[in-house]
């Protein structure tokens, strides 16, 4: 939308950089792939791809903006419309749902390589893009950029080791670990790799803050909140929560119960297995309930606040720009409002302002009832039904306390997505809705 | 009887007896008939079972009138072990380690014995030889002095002597319940103790000071919660004549210094005017006015408000606060932001909360 010369200029540049870092990361490649028996095709692919990163590189330096490697602008446009939490949290789901379903044939090793390349370019391409590039290059998100990147490798290592493992316990062979036994002393092996990784790392920080400094705005003040007003970007994701749920519950409750959750899980995990050595297979309910709550519940949510929330926190396509004056139409109601009012068509039971206390809280308890009824039924009658059904073998294996804590702290942590696709779909804003003694949910 | 080593209490407390049974005789009346019968079958069995007598005898050299410890006891008990494996089913063992313990039991005989008591033979309780054991953590002779003062069981029944004689009960028998020993004497001293230490000491009166202290610094540090003067800006201020706030209109000019929008506004059909106090109902972000949608908007979480201050999207729970507001003698509008009115608890009917226009 406002691409323009001068951005244009000042983007190339290190656009130019960026491309020929790329185009050296693939040449290495190559070159190590061709002192390698065997690997011949793949060093060329890669040798090709380098060149190809060259040639982006020498257009991006070319000194001309019109030359410089970018998407085209109707493709920006497209990516813009399309985009909105909905279709971001369900295509984040579906990304990753196939990347589980399909692992083994993305962590080979030139698949992530090629995956990575893309990932790369894309991002190149998409810096062109002074909306874009404005966000990204801001210096409190580039952490992010680099958690997104960190973290794809990191988990494809662990997978890959996983998924190496599974297939050598499905053939009866001895995992990985346990084959190459890994242990080294403490002293002087672990130490001396503890100093120089401390060294590297603080050399880079120091670089890293030297170039990339941190933000100062004016100063606080109680009555003038920055717009758009964003958590650090490590709370970004429970700033997101809290546009589904009064502060309470997203601020309070569903934090200390991730932290709750994690510290029982010890003590809920009755798989022996997995203990030493990375395997997906022998733990699925363990590594899909952990992976969802990370991934989903937490790391997407991070990306989505940090990149494509706004001012006023509207939703924000990518390659938008970020007006304080974008419309949205986000109009919520209450569940007693959509039960009493829009299905049965009476008004909301109210009490005169002169009854009794007594009255009053009756009042308010009718008015609630379909709610209360719901919550109860939800946290009171599922996990029984749980029990004898889904989770039949996980009951008899972990015995009524330890079951029942996994039952309901899987529910409440269900209660988040749930809820974001109530208020998608329904425009829903609460379920309980008592604001007279600030209890909402 | 599985694992050698361990032992139920009920077996140590069973050697201990039988070890006080027999032992007391010993040092009361060596020359006694019984208490040497008893001993020539040990020595024989002793012979018999060389690997018993090591530990029990041996390590009580030191005699008279010493209390057993818990090693002791638990030495003795596993003499017996070895000597006699099944204490029920060899009966003539049973003396046999009991006569080994008699040196080491000067035990047997108590403080109460060594002035003179009637205790010997008796057969003592639980609660009495784990008494003597935690009391023998530091074992020596006991003082004359020192001996009434000590807790002693009652004996319940002297025993003849010629039932000592008797082999010991069995292991299955359990002993009935001991009777409390009285304690009055040393509940006495401890209370003049007590005082002693109270008032008495160096330390405690130090202890006392340094309480006292450190309550009137706490109690000074509280009174900085109640300052003589508060650097705010008063509750109260004025906003202008009613002329000056137009149908419709929503004035933002006094939310930096005051945090209030000044409305002219319709509310349940009745033109007002009122103050909106600019806290977001949800995490308390300052919403901003968006004239051209009409709509009070939260930066931080998206929540929406119309102009009447009704939240209407986003995450916001209840409708903006209102501050008292009402037309001064002067003829201005008078706003006081120490009382606020909330719609959801039916304080907007307050006509302290708005102005009719």
């Amino acid at each position: 939308m406002h691409s323009n010369g001068f951005f244009l200029k000042d983007v190339a540049g290190f656009l130019g950089g960026y491309y020929s870092a790329i185009a050296i990361m693939n040449g290495i490649a190559a070159l190590i792939l061709w002192r390698k028996k065997g690997q011949v095709g793949w060093a060329l692919v890669w040798t090709a791809v380098a060149v190809v990163m060259m040639v982006l590189a020498s257009l991006a330096l070319s000194g001309s903006s019109s030359m410089v490697p970018a998407l085209p602008a109707s493709v920006r446009g497209l990516v813009n419309n399309l985009s909105g939490p909905v279709l971001y949290t369900l295509g984040t789901v579906a990304l990753l749902t196939v990347l589980f379903v399909f692992r083994k044939f993305f962590v080979r090793p030139m698949v992530a390589w090629a995956i990575l390349n893309a990932m790369l370019v894309l991002m190149g391409l998409s810096m062109a893009d002074e909306n874009f590039a404005s966000i990204v290059m801001k210096p409190d998100n580039v952490p992010i950029v680099g958690l997104v990147f960190l973290l794809a490798f990191f988990t494809w290592l662990a997978t890959k080791q996983a998924v190496v493992n599974d297939e050598r316990i499905a053939q009866g062979l001895p995992t990985v670990e346990k084959e190459n036994d890994e242990k080294v002393l403490v002293w002087p092996d672990l130490v001396y790799t503890e100093l120089i990784c401390m060294v590297a790392v603080s050399a880079f920080l120091l670089v890293w803050a030297i170039f990339l400094q941190a933000p100062l705005e004016e100063p606080a003040s109680s009555v003038k909140t920055p717009n758009p007003s964003k958590a650090p970007w490590y709370f970004l994701g429970l700033q997101e929560m809290l546009v589904y749920f009064d502060p309470w519950y997203a601020g309070v409750v569903l934090p200390s119960l991730v932290i709750f959750g994690l510290m029982a899980m010890p003590y809920l995990d009755f798989n022996k297995k997995g203990n030493g050595y990375y395997s997906i297979e022998e733990r699925k309910f363990a590594y899909l309930t952990y992976q969802f709550g990370f991934f989903v519940l937490w790391i997407t949510l991070i990306i989505l606040g940090t990149f494509l929330r706004g001012p006023n926190w509207n939703f924000f396509g990518p390659f938008e720009y970020w007006t304080p004056y974008k419309v949205e139409v986000l109009n919520n109601v209450d569940l007693p409002q959509m039960f009493w009012v829009n299905l049965l068509d009476r008004p909301l039971p109210k009490a005169s302002p002169g009854a009794s206390g007594l009255v009053q809280a009756g009042t308010i308890l009718l008015r609630e009832a379909p709610g209360l009824l719901l919550m109860g039924a939800y946290l009171l009658l599922l996990p029984p039904l749980l029990a004898v059904t889904v989770f039949r073998g996980y009951f008899a294996k972990m015995g009524l306390v330890r079951y029942m804590i996994m039952a309901n702290m899987m529910l409440l942590m269900l209660t988040l997505p749930i809820k974001m696709i109530l208020r998608w779909s329904f425009n829903l804003k609460y379920i309980i809705s008592m604001p007279e003694i600030s209890l909402n949910f | 009887m599985a694992d050698k080593k361990k032992m139920s209490v009920a077996e140590i407390l069973a050697a201990a007896r039988a070890a006080d049974g027999k032992g007391t005789a010993a040092p009361a009346a060596p020359a006694d008939q019984p208490a040497e019968s008893a001993a020539e079958p040990a020595a024989t069995t002793a012979a018999e079972k060389p690997a018993a007598p090591k530990s029990a005898p041996a390590a009580k050299p030191a005699a008279g009138g010493a209390r057993p410890s818990v090693a002791d006891i638990l030495a003795m008990a596993r003499a017996k072990k070895e000597a006699g494996d099944a204490p029920a089913a060899a009966p003539a063992a049973k003396p046999a380690a009991a006569a080994k313990a008699a040196p080491a039991k000067p035990a047997a005989a108590k403080p109460a014995a060594a002035v003179g008591g009637p205790k010997t033979g008796v057969q003592r309780d639980t609660a009495s030889i784990l008494a003597a054991a935690r009391a023998g953590a530091k074992p020596g002779p006991v003082s004359k002095a020192d001996a009434p003062t000590r807790p002693a069981p009652k004996p319940r029944e002297p025993k003849p002597a010629e039932e000592r004689a008797a082999p010991p009960r069995t292991v299955a028998t359990v002993p009935p319940k001991p009777v409390k020993p009285a304690k009055k004497g040393e509940e006495a001293e401890d209370r003049r103790g007590f005082l002693q230490i109270a008032l008495g000491s160096a330390m405690a009166l130090g202890f006392t000071a340094l309480s006292v202290t450190s309550g009137l610094f706490t109690l000074g540090l509280a009174r900085f919660m109640f300052p003589n003067v508060l650097a705010e800006p008063p509750s109260k201020f004025k906003v202008g004549f009613k002329d000056g706030f137009p149908s419709g209109k929503v004035e933002t000019k006094y939310v930096p210094q005051y945090g209030v929008w000044v409305v002219n506004g319709d509310f349940n059909g009745q033109q007002q005017i009122y103050a909106l106090k600019t806290v977001c109902t949800h995490l308390g972000c300052t919403p901003s006015w968006l004239e051209a949608e009409q709509k009070f908007k939260c930066p931080c979480h998206g929540s929406g408000f119309y102009k009447d201050g009704v939240n209407f999207e986003g995450p916001a729970p209840r409708p903006l606060e209102r501050y008292a507001i009402r037309i001064a003698d002067d003829g201005q509008l008078e706003i006081d932001k120490s009382r606020t009115f909330q719609e959801e608890l039916g304080q907007w009917a307050d006509p302290e909360s708005y102005v009719t226009v």
